[in-house]
């Protein structure tokens, strides 16, 4: 019994891991730029969520707004910034980045935007089903993240291998001379790759504000380094490995929490898992040599 | 009208100049750009095809000005390139590499980004440009597992997906065994005959002459002769810039 609720447990932090990694993945993919403000975005898309919620009510409504925000939001991030560090060393950008994650949670905490409060966001779990079996139990809170989760991933998948857009962000990320050369608009590909991207990290952010009953302006501090080991551990801008990556980390975070009790703080696990990595296979799981 | 016409390009890198007054035009031909290594033959290209802006000079196709337009807008206007160093989407297959060139309007407008590409109609187009390239056996290979005469080809496809009025192919001979030069040649000549216009940069002479009807001949970014190929080979300025005499 516990193994089976462990395990159910360890999926859905997955899921809300995977969200995060899948739009850093993505932005990696096309422009090689460790976009570390990501996590910024993930904290705007809960704050836009939990006030959107507080003024209609309504789930679904208060997760399309954040996610068209957090989109719109991450198109102006590449527009005012990465936009002008296209040709530069792949570390100009990086830098660039952190300083925009400082300085947007930094802003965040100001008593205009979000202040130093937490703030509850009880949406529950959007009046979703409880799903009790023998062996394990998933709170409606659980199936919502869970539902959410695999139906936009179904959703960036078909975009990613069936469309013309999915086609030209390949073209894009292998060599984005050539993918001008065949008349592929790079500005607009890039900028649509980070509405999709950032939509997706708002939608996370929404949810795991539901899920703690909590949204607060450094909520994005541990998801960013998470979704950066998740990224590496995958093998640098492989989809497939961001989402193994992500379950297996989520599973050995929750199993040794389990096992072993708190012997290790649980969000230092990651980063043990990052450095065993780089140690025995620096190019990820699914990262070519 | 010339379909393309080039007028007074001048082009500095920094403090070099990569180009010097550069005037030449292209007919319904296969033309020949050749010169010694730094003669600014790929600058020129990377200008007519909108990679670079030229510092001074017009590029004129069709009878419109399009120097300063990007290249993913010089495509739709129907100018395809290849470059020097083949550059195939690597892991992508030859087919979808093929795919990804067709259907120029699809990039333009936002309801063709979300249209699937692997149509019935896009993928019979595909067959026809690796029938017409001789690539049907490589189409679902990786295209960076291929060698490089066969990578050499899936650019050309690629760019004739796109289906250009002008073809700018850049050295689509080096690397090439003598078997797989011959059939370049005859690809190209077969393109030319179906009404695409070709400008081609060589570095193999005797490629480049029995290909081209007319030849340019760039040295240290200045154009120093044009003409038939026979008048070209007995051009004294060309032979000393090859041989490096004065």
């Amino acid at each position: 019994m516990d193994f089976a609720q462990n395990l159910s447990n360890a999926i859905i932090l997955g899921c809300t891991y995977l969200l995060m990694a899948a739009g850093l993945t993505m932005v990696y993919g096309v422009l090689k730029v460790l976009h570390i403000a990501h996590a910024s975005v993930y904290t705007i898309g809960a704050f836009v969520g939990v006030l959107v919620y507080s003024w209609v009510g309504n789930f679904w409504l208060s997760l399309l707004i954040a996610m068209i925000f957090s989109g719109v939001f991450g198109i102006l991030i590449y527009r005012f910034s990465y936009y002008y560090l296209l040709d530069v060393p792949r570390t100009v950008p990086l830098i660039a980045s952190i300083g925009l994650f400082v300085m947007l949670t930094d802003l965040l905490q100001k008593p205009f935007l979000m202040g130093p409060y937490q703030r509850a966001f009880p949406a529950g779990g959007a009046g979703l089903p409880r799903i009790d079996t023998p062996w394990f139990s998933i709170t409606s809170k659980q199936l919502l993240i869970f539902s959410v989760t695999i139906v936009l991933m179904v959703l960036v998948y078909l975009l990613l291998t069936r469309t013309r857009i999915g086609l030209g962000w390949q073209a894009a990320s292998l060599d984005r001379e050539m993918a001008a050369a065949v008349g592929i608009n790079l500005n607009r590909i890039i900028a649509l790759n980070f509405f999709i991207g950032s939509a997706l990290a708002g939608a996370a952010g929404v949810l795991v504000g539901i899920y703690n009953n909590s949204v607060f302006a450094t909520m994005g501090d541990l998801p960013s380094y998470k979704a950066f080991i998740i990224i590496v551990l995958g093998g640098m801008g492989s989809l497939p490995g961001a989402i193994l990556a992500s379950l297996l980390l989520a599973i050995v975070e929750n199993f040794l929490v389990a096992s072993i009790g708190y012997v290790l703080p649980r969000d230092s696990i990651a980063f043990l898992v990052l450095i065993l990595m780089l140690m025995f296979r620096p190019h990820g799981l699914l990262g070519q040599e | 009208m010339p379909i393309l016409e080039v007028e007074r390009v001048s082009h500095w890198f920094g403090g070099l100049q990569a180009l010097k007054d550069v005037s030449l035009y292209a007919d319904r031909e296969i033309l020949g750009l050749i010169g010694p290594n730094g003669a600014g033959k790929t600058t020129l290209f990377n200008i007519i095809s909108g990679f670079l802006t030229p510092t001074h000079g017009k590029v004129i196709y069709l009878g419109k000005p399009v120097q300063h337009l990007p290249p993913h807008q010089i495509v739709r206007l129907g100018i395809a390139r290849t470059f020097q160093i083949v550059k195939p989407f690597a892991n992508l297959t030859v087919e979808e590499n093929v795919l990804a060139g067709i259907g120029m309007p699809y990039y333009a407008q936002f309801r063709g980004l979300v249209a699937p590409y692997r149509t019935t109609a896009n993928v019979h187009t595909a067959s026809h440009l690796l029938e017409l390239t001789d690539l049907q056996n490589y189409r679902n290979a990786p295209a960076n597992r291929l060698p490089i005469g066969i990578q050499r080809r899936v650019e050309i496809a690629r760019a004739l997906a796109i289906k250009p009025k002008l073809l700018l192919l850049d050295e689509p001979a080096a690397g090439l065994v003598a078997k797989e030069t011959l059939e370049l040649a005859n690809l190209i000549k077969n393109l030319h005959q179906q009404g695409i216009n070709i400008i081609l940069i060589e570095h193999n002479m005797r490629f480049a002459m029995s290909l081209c009807q007319r030849i340019v001949v760039l040295a240290q970014g200045e154009i120093i002769a044009q003409g038939q190929p026979i008048e070209i080979q007995a051009n004294e300025k060309v032979i000393n810039a090859y041989l490096g005499q004065e």
